[in-house]
């Protein structure tokens, strides 16, 4: 039998999913998860129309997390706005969102000038549907892989393969940096693959369906290719994460997802593995600090719980505190959207809220995405757990 | 002659019960296909007519089938003639009726377990008969298909085409009354009224209210289907109708876009059939002694899934919706003949031979030639009457297109996917009363069933209708609580709608409730298993559960 | 190795009180839960035993347990571990600033959105029907478009149960303005007044329908939080009571209670890991050693002292019903049923009888483990709660958050 049926056979029309969904919440345009999702996928399997409301579906997850009965109501989703889009003109804004990689490329000769370009051209942006008020990522100056070549790291038989993905690899290189860091003192050295592509996340979300499966096609033969050696592989994205391991095998069928997902991991969930099997580095220097602690959705979605908050707990004097309200409302870039900006910001309510009343300064959260909303929305600073897990085991040896 | 239902009757014991009196010249029994096909003849070719049907319209075995309709290849081998009524009348249909039919086309497939020598004979029966017959590549028939068995041998593409029972009921009904033709529902045939073995009238009892009355007419069509031998029996005629139950199955949604056949003698569990947004299988077949046999039972349906897996492997994965059943009306000379060896031909018998003038029956037949039978039995009434009009039923539409600038106006109104689906089961007319009421009040658009897509104004609209008594009878007009959560929703939306327009036909809304919710367990109750068993605690969780209908009106401890 | 004192298989009512019960005791707890349970569903009420069999109302819920069958929960829990669970539910409400009213000494009957009433034992104060029961005049009020809600059905159906036909009824209406957009649930119209715009434009609606010192009956809207803000609001500018339906899903009290405990386990520390689809077991010799949730990647592997099993019945995946059998997919365990499908169902829906598949499920013993059909234990630390036990017909008895909070203390207090 097959694993996944994409079908709506189990949804019972109960509408938790409804209760759940952040989307549902902060508007009302959108006619909710159960509805566009499982409800209507029984009449897109025998007419064409389209629900225009399908556009405010973020693929958050949350529909999927609370449903009782197991429906894949965001990938229905997705799917579904793929098909719409297959042979549709599409808006140059959300090219250029689903882009990020290509515009990466673009920028990278220059990124200092290609900020710069990006800030002037701010009101271009909005005439295209990017709002200005976004929390638009910049480049960094050097990208993770440059960054990494020029890195020198101790050589071990122990050998991880890293998935750095687009915002780590154009954005936000020093978390990358950090994990690499954070592997060696552990004694394992980092392998990176110059042939990985982004994840196709971008993509799924604005329905590049057909785009992203040619990614995932070349990401499966390269993860395939390393995970048949024995080698482990690690995200520090949860998103990126995602997709590799659980999307590719819901929206394509292509042949090796399920054999390497079973080496995919989390950064914190592989180190915390490591703790199990009283091999990590329990060489933590005491953090006198304070945190809190921001859970991305496309973490929980995944099924084993929060690693990063248990992982961070093995640090002596570090306190962090888990803000527990839920989505973020960035969702990728959905929230650079012109005409979603506002619901974006209105899903996060609830957690700049939290966030502002701890009186806590800097947020600690594993999605780069959510950490770049997070800053925006509640003022704070932002970290990724890697960062902390470093400067704890430098810490110990100063 | 006389007999036990014979009630000769005179026109003044009429006037003296005091009762106005209906008059019309042709009563037909059954607001099933055949009798709705009769009504809308008769009415074309100017002759007055009565439908009198003693549910609701299509409650017979007219909506509970695999809603087939046939090119004719399950008969081309064994009954040619059938097998030729069938692409003809199938043709024809597909033209008049193009708002009721779904022009899916067909697959014959040959699995794994049946007879390679079938194949050739069919192809060569089906060509004699005027079938076409397409073969094509199990690799591109598993491309159309992905969830057909990759076990098949085998496929052929056939004009096969997807017909809707309640909708094509309707519509004939539309058309009928467009010319004049009446229908009453509700009403149940309990004596023939004759006059020297002439036809005089007939008496009926209204079985809501218990109201009897008669109808004085001059000729009577018994289109009773199943129940076409206890009608004749009210006049003392003997008409061996073998009441045969055939079980189906309603899956969730449309695993096959394609009416898929199964190609080897015709037998139990061969046929999957998409509709709209779900899939029917069907059907066995088992004699039974009386034509309202219609409970399923879980045997049944396993029985009917484990023959299905051949053509869907992974049938048991796939949620099914309910079990349902009907009665064929097989007609046969021979009175031991019973089952798939019973004909499935159409006969006219014309009582004037039993001695009773004004009588006829029309027996066996098949919802594919629903209309030739009607053809030709009105043939026939017409002769008597000396009515020399043609028949014009396979000429002109049942229901008038709706219009493009209509079209575009219902799609402001009606959510996605929502316009198409109201445009074919309320045609033209019933489409503008709908928006109307929308337009008037706009939370009306909302969905008062989601599941199949139906608006709060539509369910207004067909309670609204003349022959509406109860919830069950607006779900037939709808499709409100046939989808994926079987009432669990929409039934308290539905009694709540009802009721806040003052229609809830003087009942008590408990009873409505509760009406409604055992129509559907009893298609539920045989399939208790999976998914269904999981809804069925979502729908007792809340009727009774949370809303207490079963404990109702009860103030005990207050 | 990260071992755990317990994992609670499944996040419903009676998974989340195991856990909360056992972290009182002190015990380390993970929560594997697969979907956010039943309760945003089935509603925050907490029946505890409404109606006998023969469809006889219990006089009080007390009197409902002395009367159950022997294969009931109730009757392997026993009354003081089910008073105890009572107290310590209520305990928790009341800290959390949620509080619950009623005992198991009174049978509440509170209104529904049926225009019926239904007897219960623990409600929300959103629902407590004390100024109802004495008002001469009562409002039946409604909001514009709100489609899971008929005011007029109430008005009239309540005419006709002897104790309220003496009252008078108005039915009005509310025009929220929320028609453009997705069709309006209560779960909207809840939002709405979660907003200070919204409760300060409901409050002006009403103020010119609603008189000082009405009692009005509304659907539950009164805010999605744990709180009574909206509800002391709308009472505090109006001068009026509200008194919330039970409705159709999605159930805001339900949804109420569930933040409300969730919010209470992470703040005690207790582990809750969502998307876990608890699939095997590890078992020696009448032990579980662990229990195995397969991840869309791989398997994951949940050691612990003790496990409680609280993953539903038939809706929650705990028990799966097939043609004449029905099957426990975790540790395989026994579920007596009846091998010709026929058995398992009444031919009416509704019936002074429970039904049979209804009470199918799990025989446990005292302490709430598994027991086989001649009542040996068949694993010593595996404790059984909630909807997977035999017994019981929740919907028929009006009984079901009662024996998930009853056995899910009781499985928590035997560990």
């Amino acid at each position: 039998m097959k694993k996944h049926h994409n079908n709506p056979d189990s949804c019972t029309a109960c509408t938790v999913c409804v209760a759940n969904c952040p989307v549902t919440a902060a508007t009302r345009k959108f006619r909710g998860p159960k509805m566009v999702g499982p409800t209507l996928e029984r009449m897109r399997l025998s007419q064409d129309d389209i629900e225009p409301s399908l556009e405010y579906c973020t693929n958050c997850k949350n529909c999927d997390m609370s449903c009782p009965s197991g429906v894949p109501i965001s990938t229905l989703n997705m799917l579904a706005r793929a098909k719409h889009f297959k042979n549709r003109k599409r808006s140059l804004r959300d090219w250029i969102l689903s882009h990020g990689e290509k515009m990466a490329k673009l920028s990278a000769a220059t990124p200092g000038m290609a900020n710069l370009g990006m800030k002037m051209s701010r009101g271009i942006l909005k005439k295209i549907g990017i709002s200005n008020k976004a929390p638009l990522p910049p480049y960094a100056s050097k990208s993770f892989s440059k960054l990494f070549k020029n890195l020198k790291q101790t050589s071990y038989p122990d050998k991880v393969v890293f998935y750095p993905g687009c915002f780590i690899n154009y954005n936000d290189p020093q978390v990358g940096m950090d994990f690499v860091a954070v592997m060696q003192a552990n004694k394992f050295e980092v392998i990176i693959e110059e042939d990985f592509v982004c994840c196709g996340s971008p993509l799924v979300v604005n329905g590049f369906l057909d785009e992203a499966e040619e990614n995932a096609k070349k990401n499966i033969a390269v993860l395939k290719k390393w995970t048949d050696k024995g080698y482990p592989i690690i995200t520090c994205c949860t998103s990126c994460g995602l997709m590799l391991k659980q999307e590719y095998q819901e929206l394509f069928h292509i042949e090796g997802v399920e054999e390497y997902a079973k080496h995919l991991y989390d950064a914190g969930e592989f180190l915390l593995d490591l703790h199990d099997q009283g091999r990590l580095n329990t060489n933590f220097g005491t953090l006198n600090e304070k945190y809190m602690y921001h859970a991305p959705c496309h973490l929980r979605a995944q099924g084993m719980g929060l690693p990063g908050v248990e992982l961070l707990a093995l640090i002596p004097g570090l306190d962090v505190q888990d803000a527990d309200a839920g989505c973020c409302g960035i969702s990728g870039n959905y929230g650079f959207k012109e005409d979603k900006y506002d619901i974006s910001m209105e899903i996060g309510s609830g957690l700049f809220k939290t966030i502002k009343e701890s009186g806590r300064d800097t947020v600690v959260s594993e999605c780069g995405t959510c950490r770049l909303q997070i800053g925006h929305g509640a003022n704070v600073k932002t970290l990724h757990p890697m960062t902390l897990v470093r400067k704890s085991y430098e810490a110990f040896h100063k | 002659m006389t007999g036990p239902g014979l009630c000769p009757v005179s026109f003044i014991s009429f006037l003296k019960r005091g009762i106005e009196m209906q008059k019309t010249t042709v009563v037909v029994i059954g607001g099933g296909a055949t009798g709705v096909g009769i009504l809308r003849d008769l009415c074309m070719r100017g002759v007055d007519a009565i439908l009198l049907e003693q549910q609701d319209l299509a409650y017979g075995t007219s909506s509970r089938y695999h809603g087939l309709l046939h090119s004719g290849g399950r008969y081309a081998v064994k009954d040619a003639e059938a097998g030729k009524e069938c692409i003809e009348e199938n043709t024809i249909l597909r033209r008049i009726g193009r708002h009721c039919v779904e022009q899916t086309e067909g697959f014959f497939a040959r699995t794994h377990l049946d007879d390679e020598a079938f194949e050739g004979k069919w192809v060569e029966a089906c060509a004699k008969v005027g079938i076409p017959t397409i073969p094509i590549s199990v690799e591109e028939a598993l491309r159309l298909e992905p969830n057909l068995s990759p076990k098949i041998k085998s496929v052929y593409r056939v004009p096969d085409a997807a017909i809707d029972g309640f909708r094509m009921v309707w519509q004939n009904v539309a058309s009928a009354r467009k010319y004049g033709g009446r229908v009453l529902t509700y009403t149940t045939v309990i004596g023939i009224e004759h006059s020297n073995n002439q036809v005089v009238g007939i008496k009926v009892r209204n079985t809501l209210t218990g109201e009897v009355s008669n109808i004085a007419c001059d000729f009577i069509i018994s289109a009773a289907g199943s129940w076409a031998g206890e009608i004749a029996a009210l006049a003392g005629i003997s008409v061996n109708v073998q009441p045969d139950r055939g079980t189906l199955i309603a899956f969730n949604h449309r695993i096959t876009s394609r009416i898929v056949n199964r190609l080897r003698p015709a037998s139990d569990g061969d046929i999957f059939v998409p509709h709209g947004s779900i899939t029917i299988l069907g059907t066995t077949s088992a004699s039974v002694n009386k034509p309202d046999d219609t409970v399923p039972n879980a045997k049944e349906v396993v029985e009917l899934l484990n023959i299905g897996e051949a053509l869907f492997e992974d049938i048991r994965s796939y949620r099914m919706l309910r079990a349902f059943a009907g009665t064929r009306p097989l007609y046969s000379a021979d009175p031991n003949a019973t089952g798939r060896g019973a004909s499935r031909g159409f006969v006219t018998l014309d009582h004037a031979h039993d001695g009773l003038k004004g009588f006829v029956s029309v027996v066996g037949g098949k919802f594919t030639t629903y209309r030739l039978m009607a053809e030709k039995v009105t043939d026939l009434v017409c002769g008597y009457l000396n009515v020399k009009t043609p028949c014009r039923t396979a000429e002109e539409n049942l229901v008038e297109d709706t219009s493009p600038a209509l079209m575009a106006k219902a799609r402001l109104y009606f959510p996605a996917y929502g316009a198409e689906l109201a445009a074919s089961r309320l045609g033209s007319e019933g489409l503008e009363k709908v928006i109307a009421r929308i337009q008037e009040k706009p939370e009306k658009r909302q969905l008062l069933c989601e599941c199949e897509n139906v608006t709060m104004a539509e369910v207004e609209e067909a309670a609204a209708d003349s022959t509406s008594y109860m919830i069950s009878d607006v779900r037939r007009k709808t499709r409100m609580g046939m989808g994926t959560c079987q009432g669990a929703f929409c039934t308290f939306r539905s009694v709540g709608a009802v009721d806040a327009n003052g229609l809830s036909w003087g009942k008590d809304t408990n009873v409505l409730f509760k009406e409604f919710l055992q129509g559907r367990w009893k298609g539920i109750r045989p399939i208790l298993w999976g998914n269904v068993m999981r809804e069925m605690e979502l729908t007792r969780g809340i009727y009774e559960g949370t809303l207490n209908i079963n404990g109702a009106i009860d103030n005990e401890g207050i | 190795m990260r071992e755990y004192d317990i994992v609670v298989i499944g996040g419903g009512l009676a998974g989340l009180m195991a856990a909360a019960a056992a972290t009182k005791r002190g015990k380390k707890v993970t929560v594997l839960s697969l979907g956010s349970g039943t309760l945003t569903i089935g509603g925050g009420i907490v029946d505890v035993m409404g109606y006998l069999e023969g469809g006889i109302p219990a006089a009080t819920p007390s009197a409902g347990l002395l009367q159950v069958g022997d294969k009931h929960p109730y009757k392997m829990i026993g009354r003081p571990a089910i008073e105890e669970s009572i107290r310590f539910f209520k305990e928790i409400c009341e800290q959390e600033g949620y509080s619950y009213i009623g005992n198991l000494d009174k049978m509440q009957w509170i209104p529904t959105a049926a225009g019926t009433l239904k007897p219960t034992c623990l409600v929300p104060k959103t629902m407590d029907t004390t100024e109802l029961k004495k008002a001469d005049k009562v409002i039946v009020l409604g909001f514009d478009a709100l489609k899971d809600f008929y005011p007029s059905l109430i008005a009239k159906n309540f005419k006709k149960i002897p104790a309220f036909a003496q009252k008078e009824y108005e039915v009005v209406m509310i025009d929220p303005k929320l028609s453009e957009g997705r069709d309006v649930t209560a779960l909207d119209v809840a939002r709405w007044l979660d907003t200070e715009d919204g409760l300060a434009s409901c409050i002006e609606k009403m103020r010119n329908v609603v008189p000082s010192g009405s009692v009005v009956i509304i659907p539950p809207v009164l805010g999605t939080r744990p709180n009574y803000l909206v509800k002391e609001k709308l009472e505090q500018a109006l001068g009026c009571t509200f008194v919330e339906t039970a409705s159709v899903p999605p159930s805001i009290t339900g949804l109420r209670l569930r933040t409300m405990l969730v919010r209470y386990l992470k703040k005690n520390g207790v582990r809750i890991v969502e998307q876990a689809i608890v699939a095997k077991s590890i078992v020696e010799e009448n032990n579980c050693m662990a229990v195995i949730t397969e991840g869309v990647d791989r398997e994951r592997t949940y050691y612990a002292k003790s496990f409680i099993l609280a993953n539903g019945g038939f809706y929650g995946g705990g028990l799966l019903a097939e043609p004449g059998k029905v099957i426990e997919p975790i540790f395989n365990l026994p579920v007596e049923a009846p091998t010709d499908h026929e058995l398992w169902a009444n031919y009416s829906l509704f019936s002074s009888e429970a039904q049979p598949f209804a009470k199918l499920g799990l025989d446990v013993d005292e302490k709430m483990r598994p027991v086989d059909a001649d009542g040996k234990v068949i694993l010593n630390n595996v404790f059984v709660a909630g909807r997977n036990l035999r017994g019981y017909d929740f919907s028929f008895e009006k009984s079901g958050n009662g024996v998930a909070i009853a056995s899910g203390y009781q499985a928590a207090m035997s560990v």
